[in-house]
């Protein structure tokens, strides 16, 4: 809070930041009149047992009368729970406190005449300025207040979205005249900062048809972070399921578990929560799919909580999965074998799909002999290349390789290559596939 | 005066426990102090009688010296306190069982240590900033109850169990508070439900994790807390929760509305539900400090300060508490500019009321 320069003006400004108030809480110096005035085995005594109860309990009303000048419940404890020290009483802000992007700044703004005379015709403004703007919050221009009295005040509360980080100014201006008659300009400035409170580091893997995304939120706070919602919203044609780990204490009680469920809260300071999604492509078959460049995978919306329920929104950036290079064509294993015994040949289904909208082909299929494994251990059984015909613009073909596999125990099929006959193209090679061969 | 002890029959109750004189020497004297929150006539007190030689057993230097350390810790005088209890040997000596002198104490045996000692042993190195040191003494006290509890159990001492598991519970609910204070919910939120598991299911305590996960921001999780205490008002029986009076029950229920309309910025509602209280119990702290904050608010800085005046002014030994006093002040602080003269005025009011421990510097005058 600030206070305008002495002398020169009949008003000033005075500022509180209205965050929500918080609980107080200090356990306090409070006991039971039986753990204070007698030892504490005393009870093993029978004659105690009986006696001491309606005696203290005398004392304990008499202590605490409150028609009485008693201060008995600074003291004394009415219920076990009093140990906490915590009553329920609110506390307003003390200090202004850290701001975060995605709060709601909330400030209540009086205006004070500090002067012993009346003041007349008051425009009030209050506009936050920050580095790219500069936004109105309060004009009272059109409906100016008529007066304050010597001693009197004007209220108002502003609050404000805060969607930009860095440097931001309050700035509270009067425009008044004066006992004098004459027009006075009252600017003040509150100046502060706003930081980020998140940042949000992702990984995207892609298994055959499912992406995996994995959130990972740490929280840059002072004070610990309760997630109330953090969705995914996947872009068109996506769609997308969060996967939580299953309730780790199944064993407990039914009514704490109807009591609440563990809520998800990130740690000041550094904590951090991963979320794991998985991520569908809606409708594979559609061409419009396989757009050469960036895949955007959709946005993080994040919700928490903080203070008494304070609120907070952010949203990502698009996240953008692992890009799409354009394939003309698509070779990939549909089915081996279950079972693969050493030096009996077994059939590897395979299609081969064109993705461009004309006819290609004839084609080649081969294993290649770059192994950077070593040896081979898995070499197509008879001729050494399979020729295929075309196949037409968005067709497929599926066909079988003849493999034979000559060393027992966990084998790769490596280096399955197409190549373009008419065009003499060669395509990359099918990742390697580890298959397991065993004795007759 | 003092009198000597009385030489007939020990075994008779109303010699032993006819008054607190027959539990320590003044010991009436000494709590009517206490309730008036007179701790250094306490101090003083102790320390006369202790040079007068007043104190004749061991018993009476052991609940004299409890007290001693109790209005310390009250001052604030937390170092003070702690070389006091440091004055003691290990609490578990036999120096301090009631065994080791049978003519003064026949029949009787175990610990004369009020428990208060080890309580205030634990909580004072909290109080002097050393948290590691203080959490470690909680623990090993509530271990130390549980133990003492398995052997009255194992004993039939019903009434010690009794007493012993209520130790406990307030053990734990000190471990909540501090753990609280640092904000470490989800530790809270695990000791409560420990309590909770042990039956000590009741709607204080409910409330309690109601306004925990409040804080936290977990607004439904505290909803579903404050509707299960309805419920438990709405359901109750006879004699259940006797402890909590029906007007106590209702503004339980009334304050924890009033939460929910709050955190929800309906500020209008949750006045409602406070004056509902206030009408039913005049002396409901809670209600009128929240309604006073629940004003401001409503950018109604005057009335918010009236309600908080008005309380100071009417149910002053109830009312006078450094939060709602902090409160007043920034009130204050915000309504005028020139705020030192009338916090002056409070200040001096205070001095002349209030209790010795009450912590006057929260005027910031």
């Amino acid at each position: 809070m600030s206070s305008a320069p002495q002398g020169t003006h009949s008003l000033a400004f005075r500022v509180m930041r209205l965050c929500k108030p918080s609980f107080h809480v200090d356990p306090p110096f409070r006991l039971d009149l039986a753990d204070l005035c007698v030892g504490e085995d005393v009870f093993d005594d029978p004659l105690a047992a009986a006696n001491l109860p309606p005696l203290l309990s005398t004392q304990l009303s008499k202590s605490t009368d409150s028609s009485d000048l008693t201060y008995g419940n600074r003291f004394l404890l009415h219920h076990p729970s009093d140990a906490m020290g915590f009553s329920g009483l609110l506390l307003l802000p003390q200090s202004f406190g850290a701001i975060y992007l995605g709060e709601t700044f909330c400030s209540y703004i009086s205006i004070n005449n500090n002067s012993n005379f009346e003041v007349r015709d008051i425009i009030i403004k209050a506009e936050i300025q920050t580095e790219r703007q500069r936004i109105l919050l309060l004009d009272t221009t059109k409906s100016p207040v008529e007066s304050i009295r010597a001693g009197g005040r004007y209220d108002f509360i502003v609050e404000h979205d805060v969607k930009e980080l860095g440097a931001h100014t309050l700035i509270c201006t009067a425009l008044y005249v004066d006992n004098d008659g004459e027009r006075k300009y009252l600017p003040q400035f509150f100046k502060f900062a706003v930081a980020n409170p998140l940042s949000v580091r992702t990984k995207v893997r892609t298994v055959k048809e499912t992406t995996y995304l994995e959130a990972c939120i740490e929280n840059h706070t002072k004070t610990n972070l309760y997630m109330d919602q953090v969705e995914f919203e996947p872009a068109p044609h996506w769609s997308a399921t969060v996967l939580k780990a299953d309730e780790l204490h199944p064993a407990d009680n039914s009514s704490t578990r109807e009591v609440f469920k563990a809520p998800i809260l990130i740690r000041s300071g550094g904590g951090i929560h991963n979320y794991l999604y998985q991520l569908k492509l809606a409708s594979p078959d559609s061409a419009q799919m396989k757009v050469e460049g960036t895949n955007i995978l959709g946005k993080l919306q994040i919700t928490w909580r903080t203070n008494l329920g304070e609120p907070g929104r952010l949203q990502t950036q698009q996240i953008l999965g692992t890009p799409i290079s354009r394939k003309e064509i698509e070779l990939q294993i549909l089915e081996i074998p279950s079972l693969i015994n050493l030096d009996k040949s077994f059939l590897v289904h395979l299609n081969l799909t064109n993705h461009t909208d004309r006819e290609l082909g004839p084609f080649e299929v081969w294993l290649s002999q770059n192994s950077v494994h070593g040896e081979k251990n898995v070499v197509i059984n008879g001729f050494q290349t399979m020729v295929l015909p075309q196949v037409g613009a968005f067709g497929s073909s599926d066909f079988h390789l003849n493999l034979i596999a000559t060393k027992l125990g966990v084998q790769k099929i490596s280096g399955i290559t197409v190549s373009d006959t008419r065009e003499k193209k060669t395509f990359d090679p099918l990742a390697d596939v580890e298959i397991f061969v065993e004795s007759d | 005066m003092d009198e000597p002890s009385p030489t007939s029959d020990p075994a008779s109750p109303t010699n032993q426990f006819g008054s607190l004189n027959d539990l320590a020497h003044e010991l009436a004297s000494l709590e009517d102090l206490a309730s008036r929150g007179s701790w250094r006539s306490i101090v003083d007190k102790v320390s006369r009688a202790r040079s007068l030689n007043l104190l004749t057993r061991p018993h009476d230097h052991l609940i004299y010296l409890s007290y001693n350390v109790l209005a310390l810790s009250k001052l604030r005088r937390f170092a003070d306190a702690s070389n006091e209890i440091n004055t003691l040997d290990d609490f578990n000596s036999h120096y301090y069982k009631y065994e080791t002198y049978p003519q003064l104490y026949p029949n009787r045996s175990g610990s004369m240590i009020p428990f208060s000692l080890r309580f205030i042993h634990a909580q004072l190195p909290l109080k002097l900033g050393n948290r590691q040191e203080g959490l470690d003494r909680f623990y090993l006290l509530l271990k130390f109850i549980r133990e003492k509890i398995k052997e009255k159990e194992s004993n039939n001492l019903h009434d010690s169990v009794g007493i012993w598991k209520r130790r406990e519970n307030f053990v734990l609910n000190c471990l909540i508070g501090h753990h609280l204070g640092d904000k470490e919910f989800s530790l809270c939120l695990d000791l409560i439900k420990d309590l909770i598991n042990r039956d000590y299911l009741d709607p204080v305590l409910v409330s309690k994790l109601g306004h925990i996960q409040m804080q936290i921001g977990d607004i439904e999780g505290a909803k579903g807390s404050f509707n299960r205490v309805e419920t438990m008002l709405n359901e109750r029986k006879n004699d259940e929760y006797s402890f909590l009076s029906e007007v106590q029950f209702r503004n339980l229920v009334n304050r924890n509305k009033a939460l929910v309309y709050l955190v929800g910025k309906d500020y209008v509602s949750a006045v409602r539900e406070y004056e509902e209280c206030i009408e039913r119990d005049h002396t409901d702290v809670v209600a009128l400090n929240n309604k006073a904050l629940c004003l401001m608010y409503l950018r109604d800085l005057s009335d918010s300060i009236k309600v908080l005046e008005k309380a100071l002014e009417r149910i002053p030994t109830i009312a006078l508490d450094e939060t709602l006093v902090i409160n007043l002040c920034s009130m204050y602080e915000l309504a005028y500019v020139n705020h030192s003269e009338i916090k002056r005025t409070l200040n001096n009011w205070i001095i002349h009321v209030a209790p010795d421990d009450f912590d006057a510097s929260c005027t910031r005058v």
